[in-house]
């Protein structure tokens, strides 16, 4: 990448300041100006490393030879990380949300396979309940992003603390709760409209950093609260009231109210009418009814589960409303900010428009007082998709935060919106995982993210998905266990960069390669399984740990290594071949184990053992039975295609003395002519120039071959 | 994170990874103490010694997870732990003797009233102990001595000597056999374990240590024979209990050498039940469910043991009984320890970044005791 720096001071690749599209990130590498080249390279995970690279400076070479001081360094190399910037999720957190995802998302996976088994059977419309299973999967997906509803329950009461919150909402949790509303939820029992302003009570304060909403504004007051003295006097109070009533928070709403300074003892003789006023609002506020599909405990309002209960309720307390608002008492009311503000509170529940749009200030604050006062029985989501724009017409908010656009997207129907907002404001987890509720019941989106695309390399949208995840988890050796769940769920590609991954895992740790191959056992990849074991006994061997390298090289079944390691071996024995040092090769020759099968050429050492244990006994003088044992060793030896050539010589001069044998000739005539051929093979080998052996001494040649003649000769007579 | 059937579970996340956990003997009944070794790959030398004091009376209606584990101390490592033992020692410390990736030992002495880290105590480290990283570390009782061993081959005691370790090599196999477990079995003798399911019997008194060996016939089959963990109970110190690869959970006899018993496992055969078939990554006698009959128990009966495995396991197998499945994760469980004053409480570490504390209860134990 040879950048030409075109300002020296800033920047080292050009740009054009008009194009305002590409983001920019300075990176801060500490270097004098100009840099000379800069190299980009991929490193760990989704680390980029850069290297700036100074221009060879040779006024500096020839001022000094040691005073290059930290400022005069040639370059630098720095770790640049990229990824998305959720400031709220560290990158503990977002392991920790990727573990507990795995269960959940496998679990889906299996049912998913298990029923696409039963429907090839019986072609039963197994489907049908195929969106219970997503919407379980999304709670618990829900329930590991974190429990962040409002809760109220603490023993004594703040009289002053109208919101209260209990941990703090993420805008992953909002999102994926949002996905789940209308992509899965919105068949079930609950309604489109309760679901949505269940969702905002939750995450209002999301909705935008910079701009007010109604939860900062209710914050804002709530620090206010402490200091003021006559509450009903400050126009923010009321503001807040109706803001916090428009959205539906009954409980602030009421709690803001009691507050009211009219319900002072010493006052509440001078304001005995305001006071009943305030409570009748207060009244008429708490049994606000609602349409919800479950009673929620602790919350204010009434609650309806069906339509025509729920539409008479709703009559009555309009008509209620409207009664108090042509009351009498009014005009009682000297307080004039109690009167316009408590009118105002009415005016927003007989959903008066003007009113409502007055006290939100986010377009999705103005849908929910739709939602709860205007339509309450919107059900449908074109209704629904027709109220959001009306919204979005009054309330324009400049720059949407991905939450938001997110939203946006979902109204639109634009699947490809909404997976590029998921993936641009919450990455690859949230792809991954919300591609399940985007299929739930859609069959459009089903067929667009399941159809195979040749832009793609023959996969679909849902598998790319999954490949990026999965290649982010593997990028981080704590992660890189789970990769495989997600990766065994691609049809096409998945198997195929399982198998890369796992051999391109490091083999330092032996737990490490325990781990990798019981990837390789569930998943049945057994060759892959001997390829880790091969890497893993190169490893060792290569770091002087023989007994393991064997060891798994030995597992792998790998005989052209172990021969080439077996030769290797060889030379270190035959130099020590009747040294006592020999002993110190027990332990691998146990580990060899009596199966020579798969030692390859290794199968030498357990017989030359044996070998050479027999000999020690029938040196320190043991019966012929013995010596009979060395012999068989020593034929098996000088039979076997395994013990090289050079290992012949010293074996038939170890065994002279049994050669010798004075009570009976030991080797019977095949064996004695084997041995001979043996002798004859090598005295011709020696002819060759690229034999080369310092032990072949010609008188030892000779006397080798006149005990062989000799037993010859005496096992003719004894046969 | 309540389980049912008088077991009470926690998972506790820790956001790094959990390498080992082990009880320590605090000083009063009512204290408990967890040493665990942790580190975060993505931290330059972020190893680390944590000693955590547990509640061991949360509030079960709500359990607030993050109060039932406190860090009370913490010790930086110069490299990953390995291996880690404690023991309590007659200067009225706890000792933990750890290992690590680099082959160096350190032994920690800690406070059993506080579980602050009052000194610590290494080997030369300009001499590592082995050459790459030690398989297994195990201290003695009085905590005045360990054996280390190492995948180089090298078997050596370390013992405290006027406060510093001195070391011995009692063997070298020079990289010949590799070493991945070691337990003591008495004050002068040990066990360790290696590759292809052997085990090495051992007596320092006795020149070059060795006194027996055991061969597993892992070749035969085309499951792998590591043995990553060793029990021994020291009143009869003839029945090691090793656990390894391919779920294998065996004890063997040094009187009867010829066959080992299967506990688990053991596919080839056919005699144990298998409880995994996965890597068994540690096993311990569960001797202290049992409220009698220890001493009159016939010698060659072997107690009940517990086991965790790679499949996230955490069972307890018996000879000629069903297995008692205590947890099933979801991840690998890769070290776990059964406290030894309290031995319905165990401690796991598991491979998702967590510590779990598990809670038998006494109407399970007393289940436990009668099957």
């Amino acid at each position: 990448m040879p950048g030409r720096p075109s300002d020296p001071d800033s920047a080292i690749v050009p740009f054009s300041p008009m194009a305002e599209d590409v983001p920019l990130f300075p990176v801060r590498h500490g270097l004098k100006p100009p840099i000379f080249r800069v190299f980009v390279s991929w490193s760990r995970g989704s680390h980029l490393q850069v290297a700036c690279v100074c221009p060879r400076d040779e006024s500096l070479e020839e001022k000094a030879d040691g005073d290059l001081g930290d400022e005069d360094v040639g370059g630098k190399v720095l770790e640049v990380k990229l990824g998305t910037s959720d400031a709220n999720i560290n990158e503990a957190k977002r392991r920790w949300i990727a573990y507990g995802s795995v269960p959940p998302f496998a679990l889906l996976q299996g049912r998913r396979n298990s029923l696409a088994a039963m429907s090839r059977i019986s072609s039963s419309s197994t489907f049908i309940d195929w969106w219970k299973h997503v919407l379980e999967y999304s709670q618990s997906i829900s329930e590991l992003l974190g429990n962040t509803r409002l809760q109220s329950t603490a023993v004594i009461e703040d009289p002053k603390l109208v919101l209260e919150r209990v941990g703090e909402p993420t805008s992953l949790k909002a999102a994926w709760q949002l996905i789940e509303i209308f992509y899965v939820d919105r068949h079930s029992f609950s309604g489109l409209a309760e679901s949505v302003v269940d969702w905002l009570a939750e995450f209002d304060c999301l909705l935008s950093e910079k701009d007010t909403t109604v939860s900062s504004k209710l914050v804002k007051l709530q620090e206010q609260l402490v200091n003021l003295q006559v509450i009903e006097d400050d126009p923010e109070y009321w503001e807040g009231i109706s803001s916090a009533l428009s959205v539906g928070w009954l409980e602030v709403v009421v709690k803001l109210l009691r507050l009211h300074g009219s319900y002072q003892l010493n006052q509440l003789d001078s304001r005995e009418t305001e006071n009943g006023l305030v409570e009748a609002v207060a009244v008429l506020v708490s049994t606000m009814p609602c349409l919800h599909h479950d009673f929620p405990a602790g919350k204010l309002g009434q609650y309806y589960r069906t339509k025509p209960d729920f539409v008479k309720a709703w009559e009555k307390w309009r008509g209620q409303i409207s009664k108090l608002d042509c009351s009498a008492f009014w005009v009682q009311c000297g307080h004039r900010q109690t009167r316009e503000g408590l009118r105002n509170l009415l005016q927003i529940m007989l959903g008066n428009i003007n009113n409502i749009s007055a006290a939100v200030f986010h377009w999705i604050e103005l849908l929910v007082p739709h939602l709860l006062f205007i339509r309450p029985l919107t059900a449908g989501f074109e209704e629904f998709q027709g109220l959001a724009q009306k919204c979005m017409q009054i309330k324009f908010n400049n720059t949407p935060n991905g939450l938001v656009r997110l939203f946006i997207g979902i109204l639109g129907e634009n699947t490809e919106v909404v997976l590029a907002e998921c993936s641009k404001s919450f990455g690859p987890w949230m792809v991954t995982h919300c591609l399940e509720l985007l299929t739930a019941d859609n069959n459009q989106n089903k067929i667009f993210l399941h159809e195979e695309r040749y832009n793609l390399g023959g996969i679909s949208i849902l598998e790319l998905h999954r490949l990026v995840y999965a290649q982010v988890l593997a990028s981080h050796p704590l992660t890189s266990q789970i990769a495989p769940t997600y990766l065994v769920s691609c049809p096409k590609q998945g198997l195929g960069l399982l198998e890369i991954l796992l051999c391109r895992q490091p083999v330092q740790h032996h737990q490490i390669i325990l781990k990798n191959l019981e990837i390789c056992r569930l998943y049945e990849l057994d060759g892959i399984s001997s390829c880790i074991k091969k890497i893993a006994g190169i490893y060792h061997w290569k770091h002087g740990r023989k007994g393991a390298g064997i060891y798994w090289l030995q597992e792998a079944r790998d005989e052209a290594t172990l021969n080439h390691i077996a030769h290797h071996l060889f030379e270190s024995i035959g130099r020590t071949i009747s040294d006592e040092s020999f002993k110190q090769w027990e332990g691998l020759i146990e580990l060899l184990g009596p199966d020579v099968g798969s030692a390859g050429g290794l199968g030498f050492l357990h017989t030359y053992r044996d070998f050479k244990k027999s000999l020690k006994l029938v040196e320190s003088g043991r019966t012929s039975d013995v010596a009979r044992q060395a012999i068989e060793a020593l034929i098996q030896l000088l039979k076997s295609p395994s013990t090289p050539q050079r290992f012949w010589f010293p074996l038939l001069h170890d065994s002279l003395k049994l050669l010798n044998w004075r009570e009976r000739p030991l080797l019977n005539v095949s064996e004695t002519n084997l041995l001979l051929n043996k002798l004859q093979e090598l005295s011709m080998a020696k002819l060759r120039p690229d034999f080369c052996s310092t032990e072949l001494q010609p008188n030892v040649l000779s006397s080798v071959r006149l005990a062989l003649a000799r037993n010859l000769s005496r096992a003719f007579l004894e046969e | 994170m309540a389980g049912s059937g008088g077991l009470q579970y926690y998972r506790l996340p820790q956001y790094k990874s959990v390498d080992v956990v082990r009880w320590l003997r605090p000083l009063s009944a009512f204290d408990r103490f967890i040493a665990a070794a942790v580190h975060n790959p993505d931290v330059v030398s972020s190893a680390a010694i944590e000693i955590f004091s547990l509640n061991p009376k949360p509030n079960t209606e709500n359990p607030d997870h993050d109060k039932l584990l406190n860090l009370r101390s913490s010790w930086p490592s110069p490299s990953r732990i390995t291996s880690l033992r404690t023991s309590e020692s007659s200067r009225k410390h706890l000792v933990v003797a750890l290992s690590t990736f680099a082959g160096s030992v350190y032994f920690l002495y800690v406070d059993p009233v506080d579980a602050s880290i009052d000194l610590e105590l290494s080997v030369d480290e300009e001499r590592p102990l082995h050459s790459g990283p030690v398989s297994a570390v195990d201290i003695q009782a009085g905590g005045y001595e360990c054996v280390t061993v190492g995948e180089d081959g090298r078997v050596n005691l370390v013992s405290v000597c006027q406060a510093t370790l001195e070391s011995r090599v009692l063997h070298d196999s020079r990289g010949l056999v590799s070493y991945t477990a070691a337990k003591w079995g008495s004050q002068e003798e040990f066990a360790t374990g290696g590759l292809g399911f052997g085990l090495q019997w051992w007596d320092r008194r006795k020149a070059g240590g060795l006194v027996s060996q055991f061969k597993g016939n892992w070749a035969q089959g085309s499951m792998t024979g590591l043995v990553h963990s060793i029990d021994i109970y020291p009143s009869r110190n003839h029945i090691c209990v090793v656990g390894g690869s391919s779920g294998m959970v065996l004890a063997w006899d040094r009187r009867w050498q010829q066959q080992p018993i299967f506990l688990s496992g053991g596919g080839l055969t056919g005699t144990g039940q298998a409880t995994s078939e996965s890597d068994v990554w540690e096993v311990q006698y569960d001797i202290g469910t049992q409220t009698s009959g220890i001493n009159s128990a016939p010698t060659s009966k072997i107690f009940p043991v517990m086991m965790c495995s790679e499949d996230g396991i955490l069972a307890v197998v018996e000879q000629g009984e069903a297995p008692i499945e205590l947890l099933a994760e979801d991840c690998a469980i890769n070290s776990f320890d059964i406290n030894p004053q309290h031995p319905s409480e165990v401690v796991c570490g598991i491979e998702w970044e967590s510590i779990g504390i598990l809670m038998r209860q006494r109407e399970s134990l007393s289940l436990l005791t009668e099957t």
